[in-house]
């Protein structure tokens, strides 16, 4: 779960820069409630400005500034790049990439898995209250196409800390890598309608060969159906 | 014109018609101070209004699987309670604090624009009474959240006429905003006393010139989006293009991020002039914070993209680098506002109490902000109660504990009476324990994966406990408030204590006149001083000082020689 790693280590970070400024605003708030109070206090600072404490302020606020922005921009760059993270460099490792065609649209998903030839799995019915469920290997990068039959949603799996917009007439797309055998909730995101809150699915992680089971039994059913 | 004799302190071209007396002079005046009242007050009351709907929603979200309302009103409540609490409040309270006071601030007689001014207060409170209207049709007030994304909020999609009486109201009502903000503008560049130079204005009436320029800089965007909309009302295949989809996102948010700094400068400003007051003494580094409100003002109208982070359609990295780049002009107003009370000698009234909570409680919303506005935090925060608890943050523990900062500063000068200290003070508590009880459980509902705009949540998901929580919080708030209208309701019926010119020992020219201000703020009996600083009043009060001191040192040292 790329996501959720590069997630963790960059909120870690801004969590604790974020607590250490709050603390330090606090305090000083404080200090100048009990220390400086009318009863406590001598009588008030003349002092209308320090332009050079404030000049050198400004720099040491730019470089944080400039740190966030690089620091930030390198994980966002690092979760987007395709293929395994800590995969040994060169093609014969990399596993191959698995596709699915998501679909959003009032107030529920489907899952394509397409396969060479035109043939493929689709998952979920949304019927009654059913939550569809969107089945993926684990260890193989899975490529979801992400688009919308009506109004805009998110896809949204709050245990992997990613979400992306699905819109009509239009496709995003985003790779996802599970490490772990699973299964995780997700949620629409964006406002869409009645039943918003409802619009939710199934995240499951399965073993390289139970997906491929998964996919063929999906698939004959499918075809028998039809 | 000429007839005017040479002893009046006015020239006569400021001399207005007579104006008729009662309502009617009131809802007709050309007078900024009855414009501003007005406009402060229908705010205020809308305020009470649209808090009244988010009581109702955290009483649906008490629990999981709760029935008090359903999905169809639920959406509706959050719609009209957010977008009822930007465009009819908070923006227009902000403007309307600038059209009282920035004419004070500067020593102008009147106010550039009065009509326009005028005209502006009724565009808003007709935009007002449109949007709100919709709650008295068939299928209710419009329910797509304040930024109605199409092609959602389009007629395939939201087909109830309260949809489109949204679309007239906020239109009208923003038209209003921006009449006042050109006023206002204009006002602090042209009607400046003779030796009110730009570098003696006030911090507030500074805060308030970056908030025009944001308003007039970006609030036409606003106009074009929901011209937009309308035009996908009348014709939904409009949207079946995504670039009119993706392109509405982007016009709304070329207004949405600087409305933000619209809700936030003027409450800022206000909070500004409160601990300056309030520490006895000048604020400190005003040069800096002015130089960083028009930079803070400049960038706002770059970091739109941020809310679009998780469209795939968006420049993360430009957006962010401008987003996280903000730190440094907000950096330097804490610089100041910290230095003016580490320096100070502070007294702990109502006004003050607000000033002092804002620091630290509006820090968290900014902090968070930095955090929202890194694009791999935001892939998960977006859209969930963590950020609902951020813009919380922002405008109710920061942007509305600052205009009540304001409200008690300046509630003296505008009325000539005093409210209860005691009443305060409960106000004042009760709004902080209620405010963070509220909307600090709300970071980790969203961060536990609670999206925002849902009627209710499932047992299983476990958020309960903090959603009870903060809906207890908001229980105290209305409390809070309750004891808000008491006081106001003892100032209106008892005979409350008179307040005098400069009750607080106030620091800008609005302080030198009566309370209230006479028609036309400055006369014989209340004249302008000495234009000295940005801090006139204090300067003179340091005169005297000096002047009273270097008469008892002078007769100090003759007596010594004696
Ligand atoms: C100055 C005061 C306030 C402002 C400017 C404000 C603004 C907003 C905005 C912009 C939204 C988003 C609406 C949308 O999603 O379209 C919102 C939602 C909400 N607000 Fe407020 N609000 C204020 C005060 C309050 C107070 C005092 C409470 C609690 C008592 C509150 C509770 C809520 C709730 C529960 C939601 C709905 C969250 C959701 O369903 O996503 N707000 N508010
Ligand atoms: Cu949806």
């Amino acid at each position: 779960m790329r996501q959720a790693d590069v997630f963790g280590e960059v909120f870690a970070v801004e969590l604790i820069m974020a607590g250490a400024v709050f603390l330090a605003v606090l305090a000083a708030v404080l200090y100048a409630v009990l220390r400086r109070r009318a009863g406590a206090a001598a009588g008030p600072s003349e002092r209308a400005e320090r332009p050079r404490l404030e000049a050198a302020y400004v720099a040491v606020l730019a470089a944080v500034a400039v740190f966030l922005v690089v620091y930030t921009a390198l994980a966002n760059h690092r979760e987007h790049r395709t293929g395994h993270v800590g995969a040994p460099a060169g093609p014969p490792a990399a596993p191959e990439v698995v596709e699915v065609d998501v679909t959003a649209f009032q107030w529920c998903w489907t899952f394509r898995h397409p396969r060479p030839g035109g043939a493929g799995a689709t998952s979920g019915t949304c019927r009654a209250e059913e939550v569809p469920t969107l089945v993926v290997p684990t260890g193989r990068p899975v490529r979801v196409e992400l688009t919308s039959r009506d109004v805009i949603h998110s896809l949204w799996v709050p245990e992997l800390r990613y979400k992306m917009d699905a819109f009509p007439h239009h496709t995003n797309s985003f790779t996802l890598t599970l490490d772990e055998e699973g299964r995780w909730l997700g949620r629409c995101a964006e406002f869409c309608g009645y039943r918003h809150y409802a619009m939710h699915f199934w995240l499951r992680a399965v073993s390289p060969g139970e997906y491929e089971r998964w996919v063929a039994g999906h698939q004959a059913a499918a075809g028998g159906a039809a | 014109m000429s007839l005017t004799g040479t002893a009046d302190v006015e020239p006569a071209r400021h001399r207005p018609a007579p104006a008729p007396g009662g309502w009617l002079g009131w809802l007709t005046t050309t007078d900024h101070k009855r414009i501003g009242l007005l406009t402060l007050g229908t705010s205020l009351l809308v305020m009470l209004g649209m808090g009244v709907l988010a009581l109702l929603m955290r009483g649906q979200l008490a629990q999981p699987e709760e029935h008090l309302v359903g999905p169809q009103v639920y959406n509706q409540l959050f719609t009209m309670h957010g977008s009822g609490m930007i465009y009819l409040v908070m923006t227009p309270f902000a403007l309307g604090l600038g059209v009282y006071l920035v004419p004070l601030q500067v020593g102008a007689p009147v106010i550039a624009m009065p009509r326009a001014t005028l005209l502006g207060y009724w565009l808003y409170v007709l935009g007002a009474a449109i949007m709100l209207s919709g709650f008295a049709t068939p299928q209710g007030a419009h329910s797509d959240g304040w930024f109605s994304y199409p092609p959602m909020a389009a007629r395939t999609y939201t087909p109830g006429v309260g949809s489109d009486l949204w679309i007239a109201g906020v239109f009208l009502a923003t038209t209003g905003v921006i009449l006042m903000a050109w006023a206002v503008l204009w006002t602090a560049l042209r009607k400046r006393a003779e030796g009110m130079t730009m570098l003696r204005m006030p911090v507030f009436s500074w805060s308030m010139a970056a908030t025009c320029l944001m308003v007039i800089g970006a609030f036409p965007a606003l106009l074009a989006a929901l011209a937009l909309l309308a035009a996908g009302r009348v014709e939904p295949a409009v949207f079946d293009s995504n670039l009119w989809v993706i392109g509405y996102q982007h016009l709304f948010w070329f207004y949405g991020h600087p409305v933000v700094y619209v809700m936030f400068f003027p409450y800022l400003g206000a909070v500004a002039e409160v601990l300056a007051v309030f520490s006895g003494r000048r604020f400190f580094g005003y040069r800096g914070t002015v130089f960083a409100l028009l930079v803070f003002a400049a960038l706002s109208m770059s970091v739109w993209g941020h809310h679009m982070f998780t469209t795939g359609q968006a420049t993360n990295d430009y957006y962010s680098l401008t987003s996280i780049l903000l730190l440094v002009p907000a950096g330097v107003e804490y610089f100041a506002m910290l230095g003016t009370i580490l320096g100070g000698r502070l007294v702990f009234r109502t006004p003050m109490l607000f000033a002092l909570a804002f620091v630290p409680q509006f820090l968290i919303g900014g902090l968070t902000g930095i955090m929202v506005g890194t694009p791999v935090l935001d892939y998960h925060a977006q859209d969930s109660y963590f950020v609902v608890a951020h813009l919380h943050y922002v405008l109710f523990a920061g942007s509305a504990f600052g205009l009540f900062a304001g409200f008690y500063l300046w509630f003296p000068k505008a009325t000539g009476v005093l409210l209860d200290e005691r009443l305060g003070r409960w106000h004042f508590w009760l709004l902080v324990v209620g405010t963070n009880l509220t909307f600090f459980p709300m970071f980790f509902l969203g961060y536990a994966g609670m999206p925002r705009r849902v009627v209710t949540y499932l047992d299983g998901d476990g958020f309960g406990l903090l959603n009870l929580l903060s809906s207890c919080g908001a229980a105290v708030l209305a409390a809070g408030m309750t004891v808000f209208v008491v006081n106001l309701a003892r100032a209106a019926l008892r005979r409350a204590p008179r307040a005098g010119d400069d009750p607080w020992r106030g620091h800008t020219l609005e302080w030198a006149t009566s309370s209230p201000p006479p028609r036309l703020n400055f006369d014989a009996a209340h004249p302008l001083p000495p234009l000295t600083s940005e801090a006139p009043l204090l300067d003179l009060r340091r005169r005297a000082a000096d002047e009273a001191r270097g008469a008892r040192e002078g007769r100090g040292a003759r007596e010594g020689r004696a």
